[in-house]
């Protein structure tokens, strides 16, 4: 349930870039999340349900976008989405492999008035 | 675009230098309850209490169990009890690091909560995490919690005494590993009974050294 950790990291976030905004109320908050970082999304919401409760986020939607791996060989530079988790290059086979997208977890935008 | 784990990765590199200037190396040790991270702790105290001076972070759910059997070792103990949490931050380490009188330390070890998920997504600014699996959780574990090992030094194969008893496929196990991490050390023990400990010392002794050459 590192979630919730995750959740208050993120709250707080909200609460500092609203602040510094001038943002009264905040009604949605746009993050992406890599599909190698191990986070359930509804999870992730319940708990930032319950980290933003006293927060200037306290009714803000919460847009989670799931970023799809991308890898690329080092060897052979072919670039490709693994169909699981195991890395070797989808041409060659080589094991020297480039991480481009999967490894994400950031805030995108923040709406509000 | 701001990172959501910001604040735990700037604590973590506040840790990292602090540790480094005093030429402590840091070691987060990740595994699932009951793989047997206690029990090497107790093994690398022997073989090592004498000429290596050796602290240990307990992170525990509840209790001090863990931390009660090192103490015969006459070390310096920090319990953290995270009251229900599931791993630590680097905030947690940062605050009990004034426990230590650091500039008389050579090795800082992190028991970190059982659990192969989220402990694997908080730095704490430790010199390396080891990944520790034993033979009775199934050959794959690595294939399934791909983020510990691909962001491990070293993981131990623990309770390869049980091997005969379960289906664990040593190949199957290596050669996932490998596919997620080509780097890593892979060794394997069974500390209970001592054996392979000498080859998990050899290594560590010879990453304390070059961490201190560093």
């Amino acid at each position: 349930m590192h979630e919730l950790k995750i959740a208050e990291e993120l709250s707080a976030m909200v609460s500092y870039h609203a602040a510094e905004a001038g943002l009264r109320v905040v009604e949605r908050v746009n993050i992406s999340v890599g599909q190698f970082v191990q986070v359930v999304p509804d999870l992730l919401e319940a708990a930032f349900r319950i980290a933003a409760m006293d927060s200037v986020a306290s009714a803000a939607r919460l847009e989670i976008e799931i970023i799809a791996a991308e890898m690329r060989c080092r060897r052979c530079g072919t670039g490709y989405s693994p169909d699981d988790d195991l890395h070797a290059c989808m041409a060659c086979g080589s094991l020297d492999i480039d991480v481009v997208h999967g490894k994400e977890l950031f805030i995108k935008s923040i709406e509000g008035e | 675009m701001k990172d959501i784990l910001d604040r735990n990765q700037n604590k973590a590199e506040e840790v990292r230098t602090l540790l480094r200037e005093k030429k402590v190396m840091m070691v987060n040790i990740i595994s699932s309850p009951g793989a047997g991270k206690t029990t090497l702790l107790e093994r690398t105290c022997e073989a090592l209490a004498d000429k290596t001076r050796i602290g240990v972070i307990e992170g525990d759910v509840a209790t001090d169990r863990d931390a009660r059997r090192l103490q015969k070792y006459n070390i310096p103990i920090v319990c953290i009890n995270t009251g229900g949490g599931c791993h630590l931050d680097s905030h947690s380490i940062s605050k009990v690091l004034g426990h230590f009188a650091l500039d008389n330390l050579d090795l800082l070890f992190v028991e970190n909560v059982g659990n192969l998920i989220c402990p694997s997504q908080f730095d704490l600014g430790e010199t390396f995490k080891l990944a520790v699996v034993s033979t009775a959780e199934g050959d794959d574990k690595p294939a399934k919690y791909p983020m510990l090992f691909t962001g491990a030094r070293a993981v131990i194969l623990n309770k390869t005494d049980l091997i005969p008893y379960t289906n664990f496929n040593v190949a199957a196990f290596e050669s996932d590993i490998v596919s997620l991490n080509p780097g890593i050390t892979i060794i394997k023990t069974s500390a209970t009974g001592g054996e392979g400990t000498d080859r998990w010392i050899g290594w560590l002794t010879s990453q304390l050294e070059s961490f201190r050459a560093g």
